[in-house]
């Protein structure tokens, strides 16, 4: 009895040690203590699901564990404004995508932040490219075919989307300011509730990352119209820019971002962590068991990538608010 | 079908499956009984383990216990301090705090583990049996059908209210209100908002119910002092008798035939099945007065029902790669993660992998019994701690479960708001159980009916006769529905009246 008490002791005084000696020991290393990854969506969605495989294997580049923190709330705007007021040290990152970190400012008027101001890139992790898809029972065989019709029946067509300026919302608005059509969109909670809406026939026509329709392409109940950006992505299905859309439209950025003011030598060891994450062939087989691709970007890159989409958006806006 | 069918039943009977179930169960039961603490968070916070075992056969059953613990897990703290554990266990406070209160906790937290283990197991099996053929069915039931459904239940809950019929329906009123608080779903607009950012998502549901049903009774615990002998309840009470399980079967099915049906349309989840088994069993029952007093028959109705969507919620997910909401989601992305991919193909490729994990969630359901049973007595002891030990410990768990919910300061707020009205409510004998009826189902029927109107276009009319026959006929059907069951009602309450008359006399 006294000796399993004895060694209770000595595991905690262990453990005590360890705690506050460990920082006195590695002044200099960064990181010598946890890093939070702020995450600003709900538990459940594709984001969190790639975040929780990003820290799964990032922490043995860092040293140290890397800890979700959902935030999820305001379209985003909640875990967003917490990071920007994090103190910037590296130990606070976030989570974050191109619609929270370049659209919003345009949509959601909020006065606490900029994410431009504010916020620094680390890594971009990856992107997907959304297209369009349809029932293979339903009225259209090509895209041509769906032009066509919306444009005969201007806001007759109706279309599914997972929620206001998300990723299958925004595709959309790109096609009826660039092509001059007229959809009726239908909100659904979700990419999922979107593609049973399609599915039961309630919609003519909806929007999904290639990815979560694997199955349903390969079993042939749906079919992909036209997929975002300037290449064809399946051999008979044209691209967006085929169709008359720009490039850049269609994309979700997954990146992770840093408060502005991190000093130098953190954010590169930060960002040497997520490239050498890239050569983890561990990593590389979970993201792409989920559907989804490791096009990393280094941060310095991506923020040329961000003025980009801020000039875009701002465009694109600007053209709905005219409607 | 039947080939894959027995050899997922090879590949399930492995008893380092059932160690991780269990330790799936225990960890969801932990999780689920921590206020603030929900499922999917705890799902979302596990996945990674599922990731990192490379075993469809356990990462996957080990999410599924988690899951189903989890659900049955919130009903602890729902029923032994009136605090929901998570939303699902909303309708399990109605009953079960008010039979703690009675020194019947433990009954109520045995009825709570046998209705929802009865209720997981029979829908794991209809899961098992009809995954294939209910799946073409499950797309019929889109927005349209779900608004009149919501419509007609907020009718019948309208007028069945327990006590008098106007202050039911002022708190439903106000319930639906609340529930318009935040941004509209449509357009983005802010309502009622007062221009802070903080109410532009709308009330946070934890905090709201915590509030409104945890800090009336901490309040009244308080006022009513440390008085000898006054524990909140000095026994845990008799175990539950056979003859009261029998007592409730008839509902525990019913319930679970209604969990079973709202879980194989995607996204409507378990709060709402709760309330539909409850105001089904209040309505068939010939005392429905007793509901809400402390009726046995309550926690089962709410229990079954909430346990029963868990397992239908796979027909979607399995058979046509529709998760409904978070927690699906990520069972989605940990079948991804294993090489199995949900979807129209995944039966024909991998349908033995499957249905070992169907086999392994049914089979799961006699260690979800044995795992409960054993942590109930722990559990009911809670109770009999001394009051002063028992309300700051209380006091603690609502604060720190609502901060855990979303860590997001301004719910301290809205707990404390919300705890407000519902001592308010108290004290002038204002149930609060329709008004948190009201905040769910009003904001469903109000984004079901926006995504009908949206699908309608300018044509209802022709809409609802032609496309949607089904939702035309709920909401034709609901006033007849409704009258008929406030006559009903009406005599109960008549009746109720006289007997306390008499008593009095």
């Amino acid at each position: 009895m006294r000796s399993l008490r004895t060694v209770w002791r000595f595991v905690l005084a262990a453990f005590a040690v360890g705690l506050f000696a460990a920082p006195a020991l590695s002044q200099e290393r960064f990181p010598d203590k946890p890093i939070t990854l702020i995450t600003p969506f709900a538990a459940g969605g594709s984001s969190d699901l790639t975040a929780r495989v990003v820290t799964t294997y990032l922490h043995q580049y860092l040293g140290q564990p890397m800890l979700i923190r959902l935030v999820p709330g305001q379209a985003g705007q909640k875990g967003t404004l917490e990071a920007t007021q994090a103190a910037p040290d590296g130990y606070t990152l976030v989570y974050t995508d191109n619609f929270r970190d370049q659209l919003h400012q345009f949509t959601f008027r909020n006065n606490y932040y900029d994410t431009n101001r504010d916020l620094v890139s680390v890594a971009r992790v990856n992107y997907g490219q959304i297209g369009v898809i349809v029932t293979t029972d339903g009225p259209y065989q090509t895209w041509a075919d769906l032009e066509a019709d919306a444009r005969a029946r201007p806001g007759e067509v109706r279309l599914s989307h997972s929620g206001l300026w998300a990723a299958l919302f925004m595709p959309a608005q790109h096609m009826m300011i660039e092509l001059g059509l007229r959809f009726r969109m239908v909100p659904y909670r979700g990419g999922g509730p979107a593609k049973a809406a399609l599915m039961a026939g309630d919609v003519e026509f909806s929007m999904a990352f290639p990815s979560t329709i694997a199955a349903d392409l390969e079993a042939n109940t749906l079919r992909l119209l036209a997929t975002a950006g300037p290449q064809r992505l399946i051999e008979d299905v044209p691209s967006f820019v085929e169709i008359g859309l720009p490039a850049t439209t269609g994309y979700i950025h997954r990146i992770v971002m840093a408060p502005r003011g991190i000093p130098d030598d953190r954010l590169t060891i930060l960002r040497a962590a997520f490239a050498q994450l890239q050569e983890d062939e561990q990593y590389l087989a979970a993201m792409h068991r989920l559907g989804e691709n490791t096009e990393y970007l280094d941060g310095a890159d991506y923020e040329q990538v961000r003025l980009e989409q801020q000039r875009d958006y701002r465009e694109l806006v600007d053209a709905i608010a005219g409607l | 079908m039947l080939e894959s069918l027995l050899a997922g039943l090879d590949l399930a009977l492995r008893v380092d499956t059932f160690v991780w179930v269990s330790g799936g169960l225990l960890l969801g039961m932990l999780m689920g009984a921590l206020p603030g603490f929900t499922t999917s968070m705890g799902m979302s916070v596990l996945v990674p383990i599922s990731f990192l075992v490379g075993d469809p056969l356990i990462g996957i059953p080990f999410l599924i216990g988690v899951y189903k613990g989890g659900i049955y897990g919130g009903s602890v703290p729902a029923i032994l301090i009136s605090m929901p554990g998570t939303g699902a266990s909303i309708v399990t406070v109605f009953d079960g705090h008010e039979l703690t209160k009675q020194g019947k906790s433990r009954k109520a937290l045995e009825m709570s583990l046998f209705a929802s283990a009865i209720a997981d197991f029979c829908s794991d099996v209809f899961t098992l049996v009809m995954i294939i053929p209910v799946a073409a069915i499950v797309l019929g039931f889109g927005p349209p059908e779900i608004a009149s459904v919501m419509f007609l239940s907020l009718v019948v809950i309208a007028v069945t209210a327990t006590g008098p019929v106007i202050k039911g329906l002022i708190m439903l009123g106000l319930g639906v209100w609340v529930g318009f608080v935040g941004a509209d779903p449509f357009s983005a607009m802010a309502r009622y908002t007062f221009g802070t950012s903080e109410l532009y998502d709308g009330f946070h549901l934890i905090p709201m119910l915590i509030g409104l049903f945890a800090l009336p009774e901490i309040f009244a615990a308080v006022r009513d002092g440390d008085l000898p002998g006054s524990r909140v309840a000095a026994f845990v009470g008799e175990r539950l008798r056979w003859a009261d399980l029998k007592r409730s079967l008839k509902t525990i099915f019913r319930s679970t035939a209604i969990g079973a049906s709202i879980g194989v349309i995607p996204g409507l989840g378990q709060p709402i099945a709760a309330m539909m088994g409850y105001i089904a069993a209040k309505n068939s029952s010939d005392h429905p007065e007793t509901y809400g007093k402390g009726e046995l028959d309550g926690v089962a109705a709410a229990e079954a029902a909430n346990n029963g969507v868990n397992g239908p919620t796979m027909v979607p997910l399995l058979t046509l790669g529709i998760p409904g909401d978070a927690v699906t989601a990520l069972l989605l992305g940990a079948f991804m993660m294993q090489g199995l991919r949900p979807g129209p193909t995944l039966m024909s490729s991998s349908g033995d992998i499957v249905f070992g994990i169907l086999i392994a969630m049914v089979l799961a359901n006699a260690l979800f019994v044995a795992i409960g049973y054993v942590t109930i007595p722990f559990f009911a002891r809670v109770v009999t701690i001394k009051k002063s030990l028992l309300i700051p410990v209380t006091i603690m768990l609502a604060f720190a479960g609502t901060y855990l919910a979303r860590a997001n300061p301004f719910d301290i707020v809205t707990l404390i708001g919300f705890g407000l009205i519902g001592i308010a409510a108290k004290v002038a004998r204002f149930d609060v159980a329709p008004m948190v009826m009201g905040f769910i189902l009003g904001r469903e029927l109000e984004y079901t009916f926006g995504q009908t109107l949206a699908l309608a276009g300018n044509n209802w009319l022709q809409f609802a006769l032609t496309e949607r026959l089904g939702m035309t006929g709920v909401v034709v059907a609901t006033p007849i529905i409704g009258i008929f069951l406030g006559r009903r009602m009406n005599r109960f309450r008549q009746r109720a009246r006289e007997r306390d008359q008499a008593e009095a006399a």
